[in-house]
């Protein structure tokens, strides 16, 4: 009897000990979820704003004038061809006469 | 003597135990009772360890101490490559509580220094009522200027975190995105498409939506391209205001639309001017309607490209004469009649036809319905009430009939495409999605308004010659509409328009320009005709939107070329940086 008892006792305190460790970690990792969340939020609110200032970086008409004056300018209709043999051929077409040019 | 010790022993510890007699006889009993109860909540412990073992962690609610409020969380808004045009960013908003401010005075004093367009007297009102808890004093603040004030440190003032829809291509595309109000709702445009049809979540605070972006047809590329070309038409010819839309034959996705003067969808504003122009408001279109009416006559077999009209005289009904701009005095086949756009032509060929059969193929063209997009519903047409002779003279040349330019637009398309018929759209079509071929008229119909259009740009006699791209096969066709005033029609106040399709031997876009009182200039020899400004706008255009399209030239215009655009000295200055 005296066994059960005792056994009975360090059960007791055993279980305790599991439930309050447990609970106490719960709230560990309540604590942690919601920092992480709110991490998450954050990040998503921080790509939000890289995306929208990506965005306006890019947008044509801040691209256009910078462009313009590297000497840039749109690209022609004449500046297209259908396959690379084509691209290749207006190329050497192209050279010749200016090369022509040169030696006038 | 042992065994007796050990029993005296014994007999000690009995005799302990065993003091009280009763006890005995009711000690297993309770013993019992009490292992009993003990295991009944071992059990219960058991049971509830077990249980939470199973459930895991179960429900976390997670309190974030933030005042929050209600507004609105928004997809992302992108064009057809997947370029960003709208999107939702976080933002502070300031309000007070009057109940907690202390010095009112400093408050709004050191308030107006940041921000300094605030109505201050109405702040002071605002702020005196101890009875409210809540007064918004600004919202959508950039991070900034909430640190700033944040800064001052007033007593009773607080944020609240939201979210503030941003567009950061500025106006780009400003008339098709539409705007949004303070609680990040739709309101116009295709924010409003977003609203009733994509949805949007109602959130607490700064909570970013989770839906997939909306996708529109536009390509951010074309659509700037448009609004550049058409701001250098606007300086170039001094005019109110020009549009021009780019749409799909095919699938009706509008590519560019663009309406100068442009509206910024951050800051909405309502001025009449700034109208959209494409599909938001209805114009006299003019000569380009003689489109129509060509079509009309060739698609019953009324006249062919050659048949020959006696156009020598004016044409008079009732109080109303018909004069042609430039007569030539003599009888004009159809085909002249379209190249030279003769108004007495046209409303000869609408008379062929009679009211009834040239109204009822205006209805088959979808020219009388109430358009729809996802833009929002388009201005509905005007049409003359009762349809006689004379609104059939008129009609036949663009008079009398007003419409939105995009509705035009998606009539030319049918015209151009083989007849099939075209509904305008603002959100990219997927590239599996079949497209429910309509035809409204014949292929061969529009196998001959095809040639016609190729020929008014090709031909040196042609009013469109100055539309013409090298190797993209322009066809087109001018319009010049005098605008209605007060009494009548206004002189020298024109509507100048160009309607191109590209290439010509198999339509993929049609281009519709509009230029608002153009002004003679020294460029134009003084003349406010559409062949003159709105023509080689359309040109500009198509040459810069036709290699963004990814539109190959024909081979003829690659031999003829020059090559190299990227010429020696630009690349000198390239290879520098």
């Amino acid at each position: 009897m005296r066994i059960i008892i005792l056994g009975a006792l360090i059960l007791t305190i055993a279980s305790a000990f599991v439930l309050y460790s447990s609970n106490y970690e719960t709230r560990q990792l309540e604590a942690s979820v919601a920092e992480q969340e709110r991490a998450i939020e954050k990040a998503r609110s921080d790509i939000s704003v890289l995306k929208a200032e990506r965005a306006h970086l890019g947008r044509p008409d801040r691209i256009e004038p910078l462009a313009r004056a590297l000497g840039l300018g749109p690209a022609s209709e004449q500046q297209l061809a259908a396959t690379p043999d084509e691209a290749i051929a207006r190329a050497l077409g192209a050279a010749e006469p200016a090369t022509k040019k040169k030696g006038n | 003597m042992v065994p007796d010790a050990a029993n005296s022993g014994d007999d000690a510890a009995e005799g302990a135990d065993g003091a009280p007699a009763p006890r005995p006889a009711n000690g297993p009993l309770r013993t019992l009772i009490a292992t009993l109860l003990m295991a009944l909540a071992f059990l219960a412990v058991g049971t509830q360890l077990f249980r939470l073992a199973l459930q895991g962690q179960g429900d976390i609610s997670v309190s974030l101490n933030e005042t929050v409020a209600q507004s609105y969380a928004r997809p992302d808004i992108v064009d057809r490559n997947g370029r960003l045009l709208a999107t939702d960013v976080e933002a502070y908003s300031l309000f007070a509580d009057p109940a907690r401010v202390i010095d009112r005075d400093e408050a709004v004093e050191k308030l107006a220094v940041v921000f300094p367009d605030m109505d201050a007297n109405a702040l002071r009102n605002d702020l005196s009522d101890r009875n409210r808890r809540f007064v918004w004093i600004r919202r959508g603040l950039p991070p900034r200027t909430a640190q700033t004030v944040h800064n001052l440190g007033l007593p009773g003032f607080d944020f609240r975190r939201e979210l503030r829809r941003a567009y950061p291509g500025g106006k780009l595309a400003g008339h098709v995105l539409g705007y949004v109000n303070i609680d990040n709702k739709g309101v116009a445009g295709i924010e409003r498409y977003v609203d009733e049809v994509v949805g949007v979540e109602s959130v607490q605070g700064a909570t970013l939506a989770e839906r997939p972006p909306v996708r529109l047809s536009l390509d951010i590329g074309a659509q700037h391209a448009v609004e550049a070309e058409l701001a250098d038409a606007m300086s170039r010819y001094q005019a109110q205001g020009a549009a021009a839309v780019v749409m799909d034959v095919t699938t009706g996705e509008v590519m560019a639309s663009a309406s100068l003067p442009a509206v910024d969808p951050g800051k909405p504003n309502m001025d009449q001017s700034r109208l959209d122009k494409i599909s938001g408001s209805t114009f006299e279109l003019g000569s380009v309607f003689k489109t129509l009416t060509v079509a009309m006559a060739l698609d019953q077999a009324l006249v062919t490209p050659e048949t020959i009209i006696d156009t020598r005289r004016e044409l008079t009904s009732g109080r109303f004469t018909i004069k042609d701009l430039h007569p030539l005095r003599r009888p004009l086949s159809v085909t002249e009649i379209f190249l030279h756009s003769s108004n007495v032509g046209a409303a000869k060929l609408a008379l062929l036809a009679g009211p009834q059969r040239f109204q009822d193929f205006l209805r088959h063209m979808q020219m009388f319905d109430t358009m729809k997009t996802e833009a929002g519903a388009m201005a509905a047409p005007q049409i003359p009430q009762r349809w006689g002779e004379i609104e059939t003279i008129t009609a036949s040349y663009g008079h009398g009939i007003a419409m939105a330019p995009l509705q035009f637009a998606a009539a030319a398309g049918a015209i151009v495409n083989g007849g099939r018929k075209v509904t305008p759209t603002f959100v990219k079509k997927l590239a599996d999605a079949s497209v429910a071929e309509i035809p409204l008229i014949s292929t061969a119909t529009s196998d001959k308004m095809r040639v016609l259009m190729r020929r008014n740009v090709a031909e040196h006699a042609g009013t469109g010659k100055r539309a013409e791209v090298r190797g993209y096969q322009v066809g087109g066709k001018t319009g010049t509409a005098e605008m209605p005033g007060v009494g009548g029609y206004r002189e020298k106040a024109v509507i100048s328009s160009f309607l191109a399709a590209f290439p010509m031997d198999a339509p993929r876009y049609v281009v519709f320009v509009l230029i608002f009182e153009p002004k003679g200039t020294q460029e134009t020899g003084g003349e406010v005709l559409a062949s003159l400004n709105a023509a080689p706008t359309a040109g500009r255009i198509i040459s810069r939107i036709g290699p963004l399209l990814g539109i190959m030239p024909t081979q003829a215009a690659a031999a003829g070329g020059t090559g190299m655009a990227f010429d020696a000295a630009a690349h000198a200055k390239y290879e520098a940086r």
